[in-house]
């Protein structure tokens, strides 16, 4: 105890306590063992809490200790090879179409047998419900529709794929971009400080306070309607929160010491700034970015709803349940594919994110 | 005994609403008799029953605009604003214009001067309408410091005497061919015979509007019920400017109220057409209007009807901007490979009808009476879908444009219909005439047709709806110069046919004016200078405890002073 | 304090005018004019243009707009309401959007609340898988699908609740729509509850109170959320304009008069006045509730304020 004391506290605090020990412990002995240096070095030396290991080694286990993101990527992985690969699954194109063939309920091979997804669908009319099989009545018994067909007879299960595809390119693009603007927009306004900073935030006030479907209509409507033009948008809305972010951080960085000696060494600040500076906030930063993939997804199905979508016959993910919205009431089997697939998609992003900002730096807060 | 006279007038109504019904649905899908006759038979047993009366619930698809009549443009509006005001005309059920606050008229020998003697009709602050409300409502129209849109109804089409150099700033509006002679006589003078001029009497433009009841408004005319006033079937008791949700009520004050069986309407605007439809099963609503996907749903429904909404839908090509589409060849060959039946009864199925003809049929009625295209086979040679046909057509024009592939771009309103359309068309025209691509603009409307008028496209998805009575509304646009001539297609032989249908000896010609028109519709659809697709119709669902709802192609698509609802 | 206070005005002002200037520019890029219907010859156009004085130069119009608009007058509608002040607009809109998006801000924020707290007090228990598994659905289910089936279930099979919103029940009819609405707020405000409270249950002051035998409810409330609750606010405040204006597709299922599809609607026909006029109330809004925040937080924790540079 004493020792421990001393350990901590140096000559006068051991004198006190010892002072104060005898006081309290008129009986106690003090020996010369209970001053001496502890030989615990073969205990420490298997600690594997203190064990040298690199920070992303780290990471990664704890993020692999954390199941919900784990599914989470698992999730991602299997969408991502779907939209790769689905489309070419059968021979229906994304924009094919077969007007003879339109409306049909999904049906699959195989699983027809059961009783269900063997393209007969229940539709409630405003007279009553009835049981269709649009396959049977029109004699297509070997024509299978996984997820069905659309008004137009295009496969949903082709579309759907595509349209994550789509989706899945322009948020990730979207997110990429943001964040090296968003990035080295808060790192330098952060940095630089005083009157520069001041400028930033005035304008990042200015373009954070229109509303931005107002902003981002405006440019879909300026620009030829596509994808560049869509993810050009996102990227524009979504910005902000991430220069805030590596603001924040860069407030907190920039006094420590190490920045201090690479200045006094004669570092420039643009190597301060992205060379120093950067490869320590990396963790909220990939957080951040993980975090504005879905809401991206999110933004372009709003879009896709006020019309300003990716241009008709494509498709996003966004755009098909707008497009299918109208058959919800009809034909609820054609809408619920794109949606579940963007619910997972979005539940996933949001998993693998919580668990990276675990896995990053515990610590750290949600934004 | 006074309850035996209101259950023949029942009776009656609801027979004089059965035929307008039946009349309005003639042209649109073939569910549409079942309809009429189920509506009919109900009419008839609930007419011996219960008395009639009640609030018709009435769903809207946008806001309206303005109750100005003079500022108004849309259908919506106009509609509201004849729930309330009465014209010097009226539509009757199969949309002729009959007597309203005009009680009789005289028209004289040159076909130059219209006089109309007014009934003895209220505002609803007392007032009786006069003359001088009229010619108020019509210097209104005309008065440049009010820029109304619809002012070229006074001058390019109504021919009103200097009404186009009032609007062009050249001369006071008190100049304008409209006197009050007394206050219950009204004399007009036009620059030439107009044919259609009385049925440009239901248009609200030609609405009257109380002088001084005007002047205590002012800039809040028509935006709350305090600052309207109404001389028509209904008041209007709940209303703001936008408003999602307003009223109205029966007006006892109506000249003709004990014709009039509802007790008031209700307005709802409803944006999306399946909570509409889930409305209208709730029994919120009363009549309502329907996507074309929600037909699967209801087409077994005796009360799902079709209505015809007068507008054609066709491609227009930008023959003057683009080279390739200068090509008469590859003009017909694209008209030849549409499919229309499949648009509109696959895609749409929403009752509209596939039409080959330039002027769609319904609202034009000529000379003898009959429909100035009721016959679609007329032209059907020229554009109907034949794909052996279109691909001869593809190949002369490869050949003559030396040319293997084309690629165009069309434009396309950011509504649902056209859309769904586009991708038809896009699908038919690049596998009937393969090595053309077409690539789908989607714009919001404003913008395409901005795009449209200063020739800034390709191809164009476009509607047009008739102004008047007159196959002119449609054949007038593809004259040299003329502003809704997007392609700039110019052919001197067309201008000089419809040159001397409107102001030439053709004009006093009655049968030979109509003979020369269709010669005219002959040129535009044998050049392809516009590719007809389909007269629009609207899938509605009326309760079957309404009846006579009037429904109109023209101007008031909607009309209530016939309809009752059985409790 | 004073001095920051009037500084921090000030500066909000100088933003909201450069807005204003934004957007007008904006308005100038947009293609297309309010004025272009089929049946519009172009001298037509050109009246109306002059009616309305857009045919005047850009300054002159923004001079002209910032001198009404010191009177209060935001201009006229151009086309979807035509002739209709902005301001009448705005005050027959707004309030109906404020009510349903304060109701969803209430009603996520105290749901939120209460899962962030359930999870965090029960850390890694069945209770905050359950929670977590709420907060994530509904960050990942968008609000409309959320409206639709809402308003199918109980409002078209069960019928406990009006399908479209009414001026006559505004409470029976604002409930469906707000609760679909309030579903984003709830995740977003449950999951960073959540983290605050381990944050703060963490900290040296819990240990502290805990140690000096405080428990229970009087712990949780007056010690945890306490503390926890000044970054909740933080991020709630920007959710409610939002909600206001994000609330389109919702507003447009359940029929509401609301702001945001008025702004949809005006964007696409050009109706440059009601563009403006309704950006300009938004961004009033957001960097008005920024600024009470910001001023508030200056009150609470005096460190904020000597980090802004307060001298």
């Amino acid at each position: 105890m004493a020792e421990k004391a001393i350990r901590l506290g140096g000559e006068s605090t051991a004198a006190a306590i010892t002072q104060a020990v005898q006081e309290l412990y008129p009986e106690h002995k003090f020996t010369e063992a209970e001053f001496a240096r502890k030989d615990n070095a073969a205990e420490i030396a298997v600690d594997t809490n203190f064990a040298a290991q690199s920070f992303w080694k780290d990471v990664r286990i704890r993020f692999f200790r954390k199941k919900s993101a784990v599914l989470g990527l698992v999730m991602i992985m299997i969408i991502l090879l779907l939209a790769i690969f689905g489309p070419g699954m059968n021979a229906y194109t994304y924009s094919g179409q077969d007007l003879s063939q339109k409306n049909f309920a999904p049906r699959v091979p195989g699983i027809e047998q059961l009783g269900i997804l063997d393209g007969s669908e229940k539709m409630s009319t405003t007279t009553g419900t009835k049981i269709v099989n649009n396959y049977v009545e029109k004699g297509k018994d070997d024509v299978y529709y996984w997820f069905g067909s659309d008004l137009y007879g295009r496969d949903i299960w082709t579309r759907t794929w595509e349209g994550a595809r789509v989706s899945l390119i322009i948020a990730v693009a979207a997110a990429v971009i943001d964040m090296l603007i968003g990035m080295s927009y808060g790192l330098i306004s952060g940095y630089f400080g005083g009157k520069v900073d001041m400028l930033m935030q005035r304008f990042l006030e200015v373009a954070n306070g229109i509303p931005r479907l107002v902003i981002v209509t405006l440019l879909l409507l300026v620009l030829q309607p596509g994808m560049i033009t869509i993810i050009f948008a996102l990227m524009l809305t979504e910005w902000v929160g991430m220069s805030r972010i590596a603001r924040a951080e860069m407030l907190k960085l920039k006094d420590q010491e190490f920045v201090l000696a690479s200045r006094t060494l004669g570092a420039g600040s643009f190597f301060i700034i992205f060379k120093e500076v950067l490869p320590n906030i990396i963790g909220p930063i990939i957080t951040q970015v993980m975090f504005s993939i879905p809401t991206a997804i999110f933004t372009e199905a709003f879009l896709s709803f006020v019309g300003l979508g990716i241009p008709v016959p494509q498709c996003s993910l966004g755009s098909l349940i707008s497009e299918l919205y109208n058959s919800f009431t009809t034909h609820p089997y054609q809408i619920i594919p794109p949606i579940v697939v963007m619910s997972l998609l979005m539940l996933s992003f949001n998993l693998l994110a919580d668990g990276l900002r675990e896995a990053l730096d515990p610590k750290m807060k949600s934004m | 005994m006074r309850f035996d006279r209101r259950i023949s007038r029942r009776s009656f109504l609801a027979a004089a609403g059965v035929s307008a019904a039946a009349l309005a649905l003639t042209a649109c899908g073939g569910s549409s008799s079942t309809a009429a006759s189920t509506a009919a038979s109900t009419g008839a047993s609930s007419a011996a029953g219960t008395a009639a009366g009640g609030t018709l619930n009435i769903m809207l698809e946008t806001e309206v605009q303005s109750l100005d009549p003079q500022i108004a443009t849309d259908g919506t509006s106009f509609e509201v604003i004849a729930d309330y005001t009465d014209g010097l005309m009226q539509m009757d059920a199969d949309g002729a214009a009959v007597p309203a606050l005009a009680e009789t008229y005289d028209i004289s020998e040159d076909g130059k001067t219209y006089t109309f003697h007014l009934r003895d009709a209220k505002w609803s602050n007392g007032d009786a309408v006069t003359a001088a409300d009229f010619v108020f409502g019509w210097q209104r129209a005309v008065d440049p410091a009010n820029a109304s849109e619809y002012s070229y109804m006074l001058s390019d089409i109504g021919q009103v005497v200097n009404a186009a150099e009032i609007i062009a700033g050249e001369k006071p509006v008190t100049d304008l061919g409209v006197t009050a002679v007394d206050d219950k006589t009204l004399e007009v003078q036009l620059n030439v015979p107009v044919s259609y001029f009385l049925s440009l009497m239901y248009f609200p433009t030609f609405y009257p509007v109380n002088e001084a009841f005007f002047n205590t408004c002012k800039d809040t005319f028509g935006t709350s019920p305090d600052t309207v006033l109404s001389n028509g079937a209904f008041i209007l008791t709940d209303y703001q400017p936008a408003a999602t949700a307003f009223e109205m009520t029966k007006n006892p004050d109506y000249y003709d109220a004990a014709n009039i069986a509802l007790d008031g309407l209700a307005y709802q605007v409803i944006k999306d057409s399946q909570q509409a439809l889930m409305s209208f099963q709730t029994g919120a609503l009363d009549l309502t209007l329907l996507n074309g996907e929600q037909v699967d749903q209801v087409k077994d429904d005796p009360q799902f009807t079709s209505v015809g909404a007068g507008y054609l839908w066709y491609i227009s090509p930008n023959i003057d901007a683009v080279p390739e589409l200068a090509n008469e060849n590859l003009r017909k060959a694209m008209t030849s490979a549409l499919d229309r039946d499949a648009i509109t009864g696959d895609v749409l199925k929403d009752g509209s009808a596939p039409c080959y003809t330039a002027v769609p049929p319904q609202f034009a009625t000529g000379p003898d009476g009959s429909d100035f295209s009721a016959d679609q086979t007329k032209f059907a040679d020229s554009c109907a879908f034949d794909a052996a046909k279109a691909a001869e057509y593809y190949e002369t024009a490869k050949s003559e444009l030396g040319k293997d592939g084309f690629s165009f771009d069309m434009i396309v309103d950011a509504d649902d219909a056209p859309q769904k359309v586009a991708q038809v068309v896009k699908e038919q025209l690049e596998t009937t005439l393969p090595g053309l691509t077409v690539n789908l603009t989607v714009e919001p409307k404003k913008q395409r047709v901005q795009d449209m008028q200063d020739g800034n496209f390709q191809l164009g998805l476009t509607r047009w709806g008739p102004d008047y009575a007159d196959p002119m509304t449609y054949l007038g646009m593809w004259v040299t110069g003329n502003s809704n001539n997007y392609g700039l297609w110019s052919d001197a032989e067309f201008d000089s046919i419809i040159e001397e249908c409107t102001t030439g000896d053709l004009c006093t010609d009655p049968e030979g004016r109509w003979a020369a028109l269709y010669d005219a519709e002959a040129i535009v659809l044998e050049q392809a200078v516009i590719f007809p697709l389909y007269g629009q119709c609207n899938a509605e669902m009326i309760s079957s405890a309404v009846t006579g709802v009037d429904f109109h192609p023209v101007a008031l698509n909607r009309v209530y002073k016939r309809a009752a609802k059985n409790a | 304090m004073k001095k920051y206070t009037l500084k921090r005005i000030l500066t909000s002002l100088f933003t909201l005018l450069a807005i204003l200037l934004v957007l007008f520019i904006l308005m100038q890029l947009m293609p297309g004019s309010p004025f272009n219907d089929e049946k519009l010859t172009a001298d037509m156009r050109a009246a109306l243009y002059a009616k309305y004085g857009l045919d005047q130069p850009i300054y002159i119009q923004f001079f002209r707009y910032v001198g009404n608009m010191l009177r209060g007058d935001l201009g006229v509608s151009y086309n979807i309401s035509k002739n209709t002040p902005i301001s009448q607009l705005i005050q027959s809109r707004l309030p109906i959007s404020i009510q349903i998006g304060g109701m969803a801000v209430m009603l996520g924020a105290l749901v939120g609340l209460m899962l962030g707290i359930v999870a965090a007090l029960k850390r890694d228990t069945i209770f905050d898988t359950i929670a977590t598994i709420i907060s994530v659905i509904g960050v990942s289910v968008p609000s409309y699908v959320f409206a639709l089936a809402l308003s199918y279930t109980f409002g078209f099979k069960l019928r406990w609740f009006p399908m479209l919103f009414s001026a006559k029940d505004v409470l029976g009819s604002s409930v469906l729509p707000s609760v679909s609405l309030s579903m984003f707020t709830m995740a977003s405000i449950a999951r960073f509850t959540r983290s605050e409270m381990i944050e703060v249950l963490d900290s040296d002051y819990m240990l502290l109170a805990e140690s000096k035998g405080i428990s229970g409810p009087a712990l949780i409330f007056r010690h945890a959320l306490r503390n926890a609750l000044i970054p909740i606010i933080t991020v709630l405040a920007p959710l409610i304009v939002d909600l206001m204006t994000g609330s389109l597709v919702v507003e447009k299922i359940f029929a509401i008069p609301g702001v945001g599809s008025l702004l949809v609607t005006a964007i696409q026909s050009n109706d440059y006045n009601v563009v403006i006029g309704l950006s300009f109330i938004y961004s009033a809004m957001y960097i008005g509730i920024m600024l009470v925040v910001d001023l508030l937080y200056g009150i609470i924790d005096p460190r904020i304020r000597l980090a802004k540079g307060d001298d």
